[in-house]
């Protein structure tokens, strides 16, 4: 796996790849076959996969930290256990995502520094806050869920690499959403005060979530050959609805009411009003959903949510405070052996 | 046998002439039997250098079935865990951390019809279960 960490990592659309190559590579692609690190590909192609990958690892780190901060406060020991085991399995999605970025050829470094200096970003919908329990439980039922549908996709990519972590990470996706499901369900069969808790949660989080899959497509400026490369799979809009179809019935049976939200800086709810565009179209079976607020999704990328500052600063802090370790683990010649 | 053989040069008995070298280093072979596929372990040869094991890596396990790709590792940059000590998976009840530590089907139906469970299952990566 030899790429030199000097490749250019910015996407240049003039490039004119040679034919002799791209061709076939194309054919290969459609075929169905994976591309692997040492294979010949285009420079987009690189670049495109580096930065889904990168963003993709940026998120999973970011995403452990509003869940992380609720397990000294979970309400059984069971619960407990599972919230470790999850957050700690988001850290190793990083983990896996960072090293597939790595061969691509982006030192991990560079990844961890672009993170916190605001070079790269990664998902929205960790910008949103937490405040109670529920959120934990709307999060690993929602937002997992959401990413299970995403994943789901890109397993069926082409950079194999990608490919296989997405398999693999799939197999921990499934657990946390099992247990957002059991969380939902509890608290939904539970007193008026846990159902209320759950749909003030639910507010919160479900406009987040029709925003996770990325801007409308008819918005989205991509002229570029990522879905025929198969760097991409689906549309955001396909995916959008693929998650409306199967979380609004759900959500309404289990009692729960969807809301057309105003939010405040901080990200609580201050005006709420029941989406009476919700419902089934019977002819084409999918279901009529209200756009979230288009407006608040781009100040939030620009770094203006309720949490971007607070979240880039805690990881700030904890890269400078892990210095003394990187130092010791690969350091500079002016150290002292080991023993 | 031809008059040559009967001639042979060397003694047949008697002390060896020529002294012992020792081995060559053992490397690990891995091949790949589908793109895309994982490497698995196929064997062992001895070489003096990863090129020359490649070589007989491809000889010895590449010829036999459609192999794609090889990887040849130095046994001595390997590391493996104990059998006798080294505890991997904990046979506590781990079933927490597990999809198929919870059983949520029967509480869905507590709230809806057979039919939406059944449709809001379709989703699932039942694979993983
Ligand atoms: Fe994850
Ligand atoms: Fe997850």
């Amino acid at each position: 796996m030899s790429v030199s960490a000097s490749v250019d990592l910015k996407l240049d659309w003039d490039i004119q790849e040679d034919p002799v190559k791209l061709v076939p590579f194309e054919e290969r692609i459609t075929k169905g076959e994976l591309v692997e690190p040492d294979d010949w590909m285009p420079h987009n192609y690189r670049v495109g996969m580096l930065r889904m990958a990168e963003h993709h690892a940026n998120s999973e780190i970011v995403g452990a930290l509003p869940e992380g901060e609720w397990i000294t406060r979970a309400p059984t020991l069971r619960r407990k256990l599972a919230l470790i085991a999850k957050v700690q399995d988001e850290v190793g999605h990083g983990q896996m995502l960072y090293r597939v970025s790595q061969d691509l050829g982006k030192p991990r470094d560079q990844m961890l520094r672009d993170l916190i200096t605001g070079k790269t970003k990664y998902h929205n919908v960790f910008n949103y806050p937490a405040p109670t329990w529920a959120d934990v439980v709307m999060i690993q039922w929602l937002v997992d869920g959401a990413a299970i549908m995403n994943q789901a996709t890109l397993a069926d990519g082409s950079y194999g690499p990608y490919v296989r972590t997405m398999k693999r990470i799939n197999m921990e996706e499934a657990f946390h959403f099992k247990s957002g499901e059991d969380m939902v369900l509890t608290m939904m069969s539970g007193t008026p005060k846990q159902k209320q808790m759950a749909q003030e949660a639910f507010d919160r989080w479900w406009a987040p979530c029709l925003m996770f899959f990325g801007p409308l497509d008819k918005e989205s400026v991509k002229t570029s050959p990522f879905m025929r490369w198969r760097i991409k799979t689906a549309t955001n809009d396909d995916l959008r609805q693929r998650f409306v179809d199967r979380f609004a019935p759900a959500a309404l049976d289990l009692g729960l009411k969807i809301h057309i939200t105003v939010k405040d800086q901080d990200g609580m709810v201050t005006e709420k009003r029941e989406d009476t565009e919700i419902r089934r179209n019977e002819k084409t079976g999918y279901w009529h959903f209200s756009q979230p607020d288009w407006n608040e999704f781009h100040r939030v990328v620009k770094g203006n949510g309720p949490l971007n500052k607070k979240r880039v600063a805690l990881r700030r802090f904890s890269y400078e405070q892990g210095q003394w370790v990187r130092r010791a683990i690969v350091g500079g010649s002016d150290l002292p052996p080991l023993c | 046998m031809s008059r040559l053989r009967d001639h042979l040069p060397l003694p047949a008995e008697g002390a060896l002439i020529s002294p012992p070298e020792g081995d060559a280093t053992p490397f690990e072979v891995f091949i790949q039997l589908l793109r895309g596929k994982p490497h698995v372990h196929a064997g062992t040869v001895d070489a003096v250098d990863s090129e020359m094991a490649l070589q007989f890596a491809r000889e010895h396990y590449g010829q036999d079935q459609a192999c794609v790709h090889i990887w040849v590792v130095p046994r001595s940059a390997m590391l493996g865990t104990d059998y006798e000590h080294d505890v991997i998976w904990r046979s506590t009840d781990r079933s927490y951390k597990l999809a198929r530590g919870y059983q949520v089907h029967n509480r869905w139906r507590q709230f809806r019809s057979k039919e939406d469970v059944k449709e809001y299952e379709k989703e699932d990566l039942k694979e993983h279960y």
